[in-house]
């Protein structure tokens, strides 16, 4: 059956923005201080966390001059862009434009956010506004973020599921994967896995399943 | 092509690095280009001559008929100063956008940080912008910042006073103190050969004031710094200049860049231009 979508949420066809709350890291994998480029569907992100650890995701696009945010620096609580340095606080708005220190820059310069969420050590992205819940992914722990050359729909399909935010796998260990769409052919993983598990053994057999979906693609 | 940019002058080649034909492209068209007899020539893909002019060191053409001569720097030409050229580097952006960074100063303590500029010397002063009448060219005057390494013949900060010029849609010239001889100015021009509307070839050009570094290390020193420049002009979205305000941000900091968008709207240069809002 093909669905057509709003048009807002049209892109890659059936199954794109079908997820509120979307997974784009393992908390771990993204120290206190340090800012990292991410794709969601079609929409790049700067996903980042101030010293003192707080999650944040932006569109990736200074409004200065449209340089990558993921290409900036975190100062304490903001973001700052590397082109010019201008300093973005938590709530998006820029506060402070070194070329003019004495400025305070005007309420309508600011960043684009999203809503931004940290839950069983992953953090989650919501493009739009949503009402729905950050998802759980059960009594698992966190075990490592891979790269698939498939689309997050037909993963979901060689798994013989929908497509949603976490996606039980089948098999000698109790896995579940959170899943980035990051474009028409291409998505990320987050694994997460049982605690006993070890996390060599499931990251072993997390590659020979992408090796497999890849092959199958 | 869409609007006038076929009626301007273009840099192709270095002439001092044209051993052999070499093919190229000028507003995504294909072109050779090539000595002959010592003269410079340009074809285009139908192989007809294209016209040709040799300046700063560079083979200049045109696609069109352009309707104004190949801009001249009088100052270049007076005796002592090196004439260096920097060589070319491709970069995946708008032509616009690298001669607009090519205008900015803000950037420096955050881009050629420790070179042209350090924290907390930020503050960009204002100064003077203006599009001449007559030459119709767009000048920044009375620039003045706060440089760690101004030039490689610099010795400890000093603040550098800066006169920008933009001849040409696609050309930018920066006069600038030039630290051995206080009164003359040292000449770095980036020149531009727009392959596509967001690809681009950028050739540097520099008559310096400095009997000290050898050819290679005023080449790797303007290399340098236009490499940390190539970092931010492949990552600026959208790919295109914007010229409609709304799209972008900007501040006093930001006049000559302010001129030179208002300059390119009213000489209808669009080519590697935004023009409506995405």
């Amino acid at each position: 059956m093909i669905l057509s979508w709003p048009a807002p949420y049209r892109f890659e066809g059936l199954g794109a923005r079908v997820l509120d709350w979307i997974a784009v890291a393992l908390l771990e994998d993204l120290p206190a201080g340090q800012v990292v480029p991410r794709r969601v569907h079609d929409v790049d992100l700067a996903v980042w966390r101030s010293a003192a650890g707080e999650v944040q995701a932006w569109g990736d696009r200074c409004p200065h001059r449209g340089m990558r945010l993921s290409h900036g620096f975190v100062r304490k609580d903001k973001l700052a862009c590397i082109y010019h340095g201008w300093q973005y606080d938590l709530d998006g708005a820029c506060d402070y434009i070194p070329a003019h220190p004495d400025l305070t820059p005007p309420k309508t310069i600011c960043a684009q956010r999203h809503d931004c969420s940290t839950q069983d050590g992953l953090i989650w992205v919501a493009l739009e506004a949503t009402d729905s819940t950050v998802p759980e992914t059960g009594d698992r722990v966190p075990v490592r973020s891979l790269d698939v050359a498939v689309s997050a729909a037909d993963v979901a399909a060689m798994l013989g599921l929908d497509l949603a935010p976490v996606l039980p796998v089948d098999g000698p260990f109790d896995i579940a994967l959170a899943v980035q769409p990051s474009g028409p052919s291409h998505c990320l993983v987050h694994a997460v896995a049982g605690s006993g598990a070890d996390p060599k053994t499931v990251s072993r057999h997390l590659e020979d399943l992408r090796n497999e979906w890849e092959a199958a693609a | 092509m869409s609007g006038g940019e076929g009626n301007h002058w273009y840099p192709v080649a270095l002439l001092s690095d044209l051993t052999q034909p070499r093919r190229t492209q000028l507003l995504g068209a294909p072109i050779t280009v090539g000595l002959k007899d010592g003269a410079g020539w340009v074809n285009d893909a139908a192989y007809h001559a294209l016209p040709t002019v040799e300046r700063f060191g560079h083979l200049w053409t045109s696609p069109g008929n352009p309707n104004r001569d190949l801009f001249t720097i009088p100052e270049a030409e007076s005796p002592g100063r090196r004439l260096v050229d920097v060589g070319s580097v491709r970069v995946k952006c708008s032509p616009l956008r690298a001669v607009e960074n090519f205008l900015d100063i803000a950037h420096f303590p955050f881009v050629h940080t420790d070179i042209l500029g350090a924290e907390p010397h930020t503050e960009v002063e204002r100064y003077h912008v203006e599009i001449r009448e007559g030459i119709d060219e767009v000048w920044a005057t009375k620039v003045r910042f706060f440089q760690p390494q101004a030039a490689k013949s610099a010795e400890g900060g000093i603040i550098t006073e800066y006169m920008y010029r933009v001849p040409a849609p696609t050309c930018a010239v920066l006069y600038k103190t030039c630290p051995p001889r206080p009164g003359e100015w040292d000449i770095i021009t980036l020149f531009v050969q727009p392959l596509t509307e967001e690809w681009c070839e950028v050739w540097p050009w520099m008559a310096l004031y400095d009997d000290d570094a050898t050819m290679a290390e005023l080449v790797s020193f303007q290399q340098l710094i236009f490499m940390q420049d190539r970092s931010i002009l492949e990552n600026q979205i959208p790919r295109k200049l914007p010229l409609d305000p709304g799209m972008e941000v900007p501040t006093q900091a930001d006049m000559t860049s302010i001129a030179y968008r208002r300059w390119l709207k009213k000489i209808r240069y669009t080519y590697g231009a935004q023009l409506v809002a995405a």
